[in-house]
């Protein structure tokens, strides 16, 4: 191993200004179940980026294993930003080394607006289908899309329509024994933002951005991101 | 609601979104308000231990549930299996994609309780509630 030379380290990127507050107690690896996998824990990827050697934290997998579910930052006595760090790793990734299909995914919602490539005509028929299925047991059901002036917008995880299309239909029979005004809309309706995961923020605005674009359009009250 | 339904006992899980990271976001942490949404559907209610901020994560989310690292992804879920079975329950509400997705399709049987069922918060609402259908 090469000594590092902290005189000629690059300037830090992904320290942030509190990571020099870390104390190393190890509070925050202490309650991580991912603490020891790929050799690394989050005190470590602390020590790390308070060194400078910021490469080592962006190449290795430790980032993508830690679920960002933040558990360490609300243990931390020094309140330091542990997520932001992490979730920096993975944006510093070159998009070509994110793991799996989540960058694949962004690109796809991007263009066609919903993670899977479901394309408009297939997602109206669908609920359509799966509405006039539900009309049966529950009289004048019907799965309003793009209705101005609604109450609430709802968002939907592409995983429904694509693999458990019948998990859609718990919602609507609350909405209808609610007897709410909702909708859904025909385009950008997807409720799942991996920018999120993948560190990308600017195509998680872009996303955000659509939703928000479908819910001033359509008129709604509320903007419902069910999961 | 008709609590009849869903008499097994029942626990529920603390998605780190709802809970820990709207905390930290929005200064509110949804931890109350899924539970008592759960007791109007179910009578016998049993918490697992840690729960609400210090809960600990399914190991599905950040991405981890569509991510190729699939032995990790398991192997940090070993805590959250160990949790969810000493609270005895036999229904888990998981209000989460992900947590619902790992705990029901993966934990259940790399962990061995294939005898908990897995709900989503609203799917458990769904399925108590005593709907009037509507005059056309």
């Amino acid at each position: 191993m090469e000594p590092l030379l902290l005189s000629k380290r690059e300037r830090r990127k992904l320290a942030s200004q509190y990571a020099e507050l870390c104390l190393t107690c190890g509070t925050c690896a202490g309650g991580c179940p991912v603490t020891g996998v790929d050799g690394l824990d989050v005190r470590k990827v602390v020590r790390l980026a308070v060194l400078g050697l910021d490469q080592e934290i962006i190449d290795s997998k430790f980032p993508w294993v830690c679920t960002m579910c933040g558990r360490c930052e609300h243990a931390c006595p020094m309140n330091i930003d542990l997520l932001k760090l992490l979730r920096s790793a993975r944006a510093m990734r070159d998009r070509d080394k994110v793991p799996g299909v989540l960058h694949k995914g962004v690109e796809m919602c991007l263009k066609t607006g919903n993670n899977v490539g479901i394309p408009e005509e297939d997602f109206k028929f669908l609920l359509e289908d799966l509405g006039a299925e539900l009309a049966e047991e529950l009289p004048g059901f019907e799965v309003p899309v793009d209705k101005k002036g609604a109450k609430y917008l709802f968002t939907i995880n592409s995983k429904e329509p694509f693999a458990e299309p019948e998990d859609m239909m718990f919602w609507w029979r609350i909405l209808y024994a609610a007897g709410e005004s909702w909708t859904v809309a025909s385009k950008n309706w997807e409720g799942v933002n991996w920018g999120l995961f993948t560190g990308d923020d600017e195509a998680m605005k872009e996303i955000v951005g659509r939703l928000v674009q479908n819910y001033k359009e359509l008129e709604c009250e509320y903007l419902v991101l069910p999961e | 609601m008709d609590k009849s339904v869903h008499q097994e006992l029942t626990t529920y899980h603390d998605p780190c979104n709802y809970a820990r990271k709207s905390e930290r976001t929005f200064g509110h942490g949804y931890y109350e308000e899924p539970r008592w949404v759960l007791q109007q559907c179910c009578e016998n209610f049993v918490e697992m231990y840690p729960n609400r901020a210090n809960n600990f994560c399914c190991g599905g989310g950040g991405g981890a549930w569509a991510s190729p690292y699939t032995e990790e992804r398991i192997f940090y879920g070993r805590v959250k299996a160990k949790q969810i079975k000493d609270t005895g329950a036999k229904l888990l509400i998981a209000p989460c994609h992900n947590c619902r997705d790992q705990i029901m399709k993966s934990l259940r049987k790399e962990y061995d309780f294939m005898d908990v069922e897995v709900k989503y918060l609203w799917e458990l609402v769904a399925d108590s509630l005593i709907i009037e259908p509507r005059e056309e």
